[in-house]
């Protein structure tokens, strides 16, 4: 240890020490949340399985160097080769090709759909919760109706008086499925309006556009990422089942549930062909379900640490 | 007055994501049976983690008891305790309160059972017996139409009540120990006296030793013997509560004290607040914690931590204003204010 | 407590209207109806009579007059694709076959993935955690349909442990529980998405539950703990468990079908979408009004539950 000496008694200037320094940086909620997504290994296992997935759907075709709608007569149902990757179907036509050119179509619904449902969800909930009084309690009672109806029976009908066309299928799968979102965004808005931090910012004279960009979004949009992680997949499964009992897209329009059907149909003789779709639903709807608990886990403030 | 625990060189650490937070960094102090003993520091000094370590309480991870501590109840070490000694020893030799009462019960749970549960697990005593020992706690701490009470919820009490329901529980098994942790920051001014002289009544009537934890110099000021002042995980000052009140030895303590409203003062002097913040205890300072938010800091602060320096009866403090070498003129304890 | 009863009563009926209402307009939006494959290659006389046999002859708005009257009688008219049944026939036959596979399901899954949930709590960020929630999410991934598919190709298929598909035939005490060899599979098929969502749900819920200050309070009384997660934890994580039943047993309404479909089970869910299919008004009519009219009241009994679980919870409009 040094020498104590007399010296080192002496009084010092305060001013320069910044008394309020932090010495922490202030890290935010989101950057917080995206550290955390980042730190777990399943979630980014997730968003690259996602990634692959979405460029093998994108290159599907040009990878293997075949065509999805060419028939081949002399090959058909032949079994995964050197090829065929994936095998052929009763026409001949490359499986590989198919799965991800499917997978695109399913794909595609799935986010059309998610994004019908928050939006529509977003606004029925936000004017539900705006205006309160009997318009909330009419359209609250509109959405316990559909709610309690069989969301088969809608879809179907929906399906069945629209006929089988893309537009039919997001509206028919949308029919119900903005409700959720819609009494979840009701719930947090008149939650977050009796709160007292937003009662501090708007007697602090925030207008409302300040408290619906600083206070409302941020704190909403969480609860809206995952509905849309796990929306996804919900979609995809839905695609399938309605494919499966005849009712989605039709050939050739072709997704990974027509695909489905179809292996189904010659499920006893070919089973790789209704194997390899099934494969490609699962991981597709795994990385989005896996990705969907990261989200939870990072998104959720009671977790921060 | 035989020593009834003793907290030897506790060192807590929690572990985040930013680095080891040394939460407390080498506490000791005791406490006599019968007797109550205040800690006193602003938030984030380390205080409750200390209380929650002498309960056992420390979530392991991400909090980490650093190994050379001791906390001796009864001359045995509890950090060693087996699951069975745990049981015999919380509730039944030494209770908590916390702040927040509403939080602390189950709000699923009447608060009448909620005493039995305790009483039942340290007592033999019958379902039946147990109630009315819980109907009787709840009148000694002064609730009334106790026989209704004892059926209701948690939050069909008021804030006071449900403090006093705490109480209840946390006296229902007469435990050697109390530790009230911020007993009454939660509550309104009115209640706070009424909960703290509970406390004291409770005190002289069973002669439990009390362990209070505050962030308010005015509230132990008619209960604690002795008090601890911690800063930054560390105890800065300790003695008996007179020391403290008119004797006080650390800039840190006169500043807390010229921080209580009093009436004795006229209106021209204004209650005096402490600039700035506490150290970060991720990375703590090498010097005296306070250096960057006292009046007096010379340099020697910033570097070396400070040697504690002892007075007559037990009174000591860390500063290195009592070094020999330190300017004698113009120091915080002689002057009129800090009285 | 009676007036709230009977106020939520009133309230399923105006649903239930409402909900009849726009299921006959829906289907009267269905371009073709039921009989027109049956009376494409009829001759003219013949067709008109049958039409006129079933009502389908008279305008919109009368037939919808007719149908809920018969309705408010408890009468739900006669099927038109499958000849001579009615809504109360189906019920009964089909009914006890569906509510057997249905309860069968969410009674093991429920109860696993109860289990599941309590040991991935307890064990929280050991690799019996990390396996629980990587099972449950590999399970949700993979659809019923798929995984039906796969087990009776797999059990029924190639091992042959089980039969491919059928459903237990006989009286009441076969009917429901009789038969064990038919149901396993189809009850594994759908005990799965379960399993995953209520591992999932009460792992959170407990978790959340630990971090609360009056779980501190009950380690301080010197509580073991496993005292502390049977008389704190576990009661105060149910409650969202309980506000999810009714989604499930909606879920598990309409999820049967796919199962009934794969193992050929002549239940509730496959007449349904065959109904649906064939615009059998009645049948369709009645299936829909007597699901929801379940769904009502289970979401109306889990209210009741709610408060009894959460003292905190009164009921508006109830006794104080």
């Amino acid at each position: 240890m040094e020498e104590l000496t007399a010296a080192k008694f002496k009084r010092v200037d305060r001013s320069r020490f910044d008394t309020d320094a932090m010495v922490r940086p202030t890290v935010t909620y989101w950057q917080d949340a995206w550290r955390r997504l980042k730190k777990n290994p399943v979630a980014v296992f997730a968003m690259l399985l996602l990634i692959l997935c979405f460029l093998l759907m994108a290159l599907g075709p040009v990878i293997n160097g075949q065509e999805y709608v060419k028939i081949n007569a002399l090959m058909k149902n032949k079994g995964a080769s050197a090829e065929h990757w994936f095998g052929t179907d009763f026409l001949g036509r490359d499986l590989f090709c198919r799965v991800w050119v499917g997978a695109r179509a399913s794909l595609a619904v799935a986010l059309g759909c998610t994004a019908i449902q928050i939006v529509v969800g977003s606004a029925y909930g936000g004017i539900m919760a705006y205006f309160g009084g009997w318009i909330d309690e009419v359209m609250m009672r509109i959405v316990e109706i559909l709610t309690s109806m069989p969301s088969l029976l809608l879809t179907m009908l929906v399906m069945m008086v629209m006929g089988n066309n893309l537009i039919a299928l997001l509206f028919a799968m949308c029919m119900t499925s903005w409700c959720g979102t819609a009494r979840h965004m009701r719930g947090m808005i008149m939650q977050l309006r009796e709160s007292e931090y937003v009662m501090a910012a708007e007697t602090l004279g925030a207008n409302p556009a300040w408290i619906i960009a600083k206070h409302l979004v941020p704190n909403t949009l969480s609860i809206l990422i995952l509905n849309v992680a796990t929306s996804i997949p919900n979609y995809i499964f839905t695609e399938a089942s309605l494919s499966f009992l005849g009712l989605g897209l039709k050939d050739p329009v072709i997704s990974l549930g027509v695909l489905i059907s179809n292996g189904q149909s010659v499920l006893d003789l070919y089973p790789s062909q209704i194997f390899f779709p099934a494969l490609v639903l699962c991981i597709i709807v795994l990385g989005f379900n896996l990705l969907g608990d990261g989200l939870r886990d990072a998104l959720d403030p009671r977790l921060r640490q | 007055m035989d020593k009834l625990l003793e907290v030897k060189d506790l060192k807590v650490s929690y572990h985040t994501y930013a680095g080891e937070v040394q939460s407390v960094r080498g506490v000791s102090f005791d406490v006599n049976e019968g007797e109550a003993v205040a800690i006193v520091g602003e938030s984030g000094c380390g205080k409750s983690v200390t209380s929650k370590s002498i309960m056992g309480l420390i979530k392991t991870p991400p909090g980490e008891i650093k190994k050379g501590s001791e906390i001796l109840y009864k001359g045995r070490n509890i950090l060693d305790f087996t699951q069975k000694e745990w049981s015999e020893y919380r509730g039944n030799e030494v209770s908590i309160i916390f702040q927040d009462a509403l939080a602390s019960l189950n709000p699923t749970m009447t608060v009448g059972k909620q005493i039995v549960e305790n009483l039942m697990m340290h007592r033999s005593m019958s379902k039946k017996e147990a109630f009315e020992e819980a109907v009787r706690l709840l009148k000694l701490v002064g609730i009334p139409n106790a026989e209704e009470r004892v059926n209701q919820y948690p939050h069909e009490y008021s804030g006071g009540m449900r403090q006093r329901a705490m109480i209840a529980i946390a006296y229902a098994c007469q435990p050697n120990l109390l530790i009230a942790d911020e007993p009454t920051t939660a509550l309104d001014v009115t209640i706070q006296a009424q909960i703290m002289d509970l406390i004291k009544d409770l005190q002289k009537k069973m002669n439990t030793a009390v362990i209070l934890i505050t962030h308010d110099l005015g509230v132990v000021a008619n209960i604690a013997s002795r008090i601890v002042v911690m800063y930054s995980g560390k105890i800065v000052e300790r003695g008996f509560r007179d020391d403290i009140f008119y004797r006080p030895k650390h800039p840190y303590t006169c500043a807390l004290l010229k921080a209580v409203p009093r009436l004795d003062l006229s209106n021209k002097q204004k209650l005096a607040s402490i600039e700035g913040t506490p150290p970060d205890l991720i990375s703590p300072p090498k010097g005296c914690p306070f250096c960057t938010r006292c009046e007096y800091c010379m340099d020697i602060c910033c570097e070396q931590a400070p040697m504690t320096t002892h007075f007559e009866d037990g009174h000591e403090a860390a500063c290195w204003l009592h070094h020999p070498l330190a300017p004698k003129d113009n120091l915080p304890f002689k002057t009129e204010e800090c009285k | 407590m009676l007036k709230y009863t009977a106020r939520r009563f009133l309230e399923m009926i105006f649903t239930l209207f409402i909900i009849a209402t726009g299921t006959f307009f829906l289907l009267a939006a269905v371009p073709g109806d039921a009989l027109a494959e049956r009376a494409e290659h009829l001759p003219e006389k013949v067709r008109v009579n049958l039409y006129a046999r079933y009502g389908l002859d008279k305008p919109v708005m009368e037939r919808y007059f007719i149908t809920m009257n018969g309705m408010l009688h408890g009468n739900f008219g006669e099927s038109v694709i499958f000849e001579g049944e009615t809504v109360s026939d189906i019920v009964k036959t089909k009914g006890p076959v569906s509510a057997r596979l249905g309860i069968q399901q969410m009674a093991l899954g429920i109860t696993l993935g109860l289990a599941l949930g309590i040991v991935a709590a307890m064990k929280k960020g050991t690799w019996v955690d990390y396996s629980i929630v990587c099972l449950s999410i590999l399970l949700i991934s993979i659809p019923h349909l798929i995984f039906g598919i796969l087990l009776q190709r797999v059990f029924a298929g190639e091992l042959h442990w089980f039969p491919t598909i059928g459903w237990p035939k006989g009286d009441l005490w076969e009917v429901w529980f009789g038969g064990w060899k038919y149901t396993i599979l189809p009850t594994l098929t759908g005990c799965f998405v379960y399993i995953a969502n209520y591992a999932r749900l009460l792992k959170t819920s407990m978790l959340d539950v630990m971090n609360q200050e009056y779980i501190l309070t009950a380690e301080s009384k010197g509580l073991s703990k496993w005292q502390v997660m049977r008389r704190h934890i576990l009661r105060n994580s149910f409650i969202p468990v309980v506000t999810n039943l009714p989604m499930s047993i909606a879920m598990c309404i309409t999820g049967s079908y796919f199962i009934e479909k794969i193992f050929a089970i002549p239940g509730f869910g496959k007449y349904y979408v065959e109904a649906i299919g064939g615009r059998d008004v009645c049948i369709v009519m009645g299936q829909t009004v007597i699901t929801a009219a379940i769904y009502i009241a289970v979401v109306f009994l889990t209210d009741i539950l709610y408060t009894l679980v959460d003292p905190r919870i009164r009921i508006r409009g109830g006794k104080k």
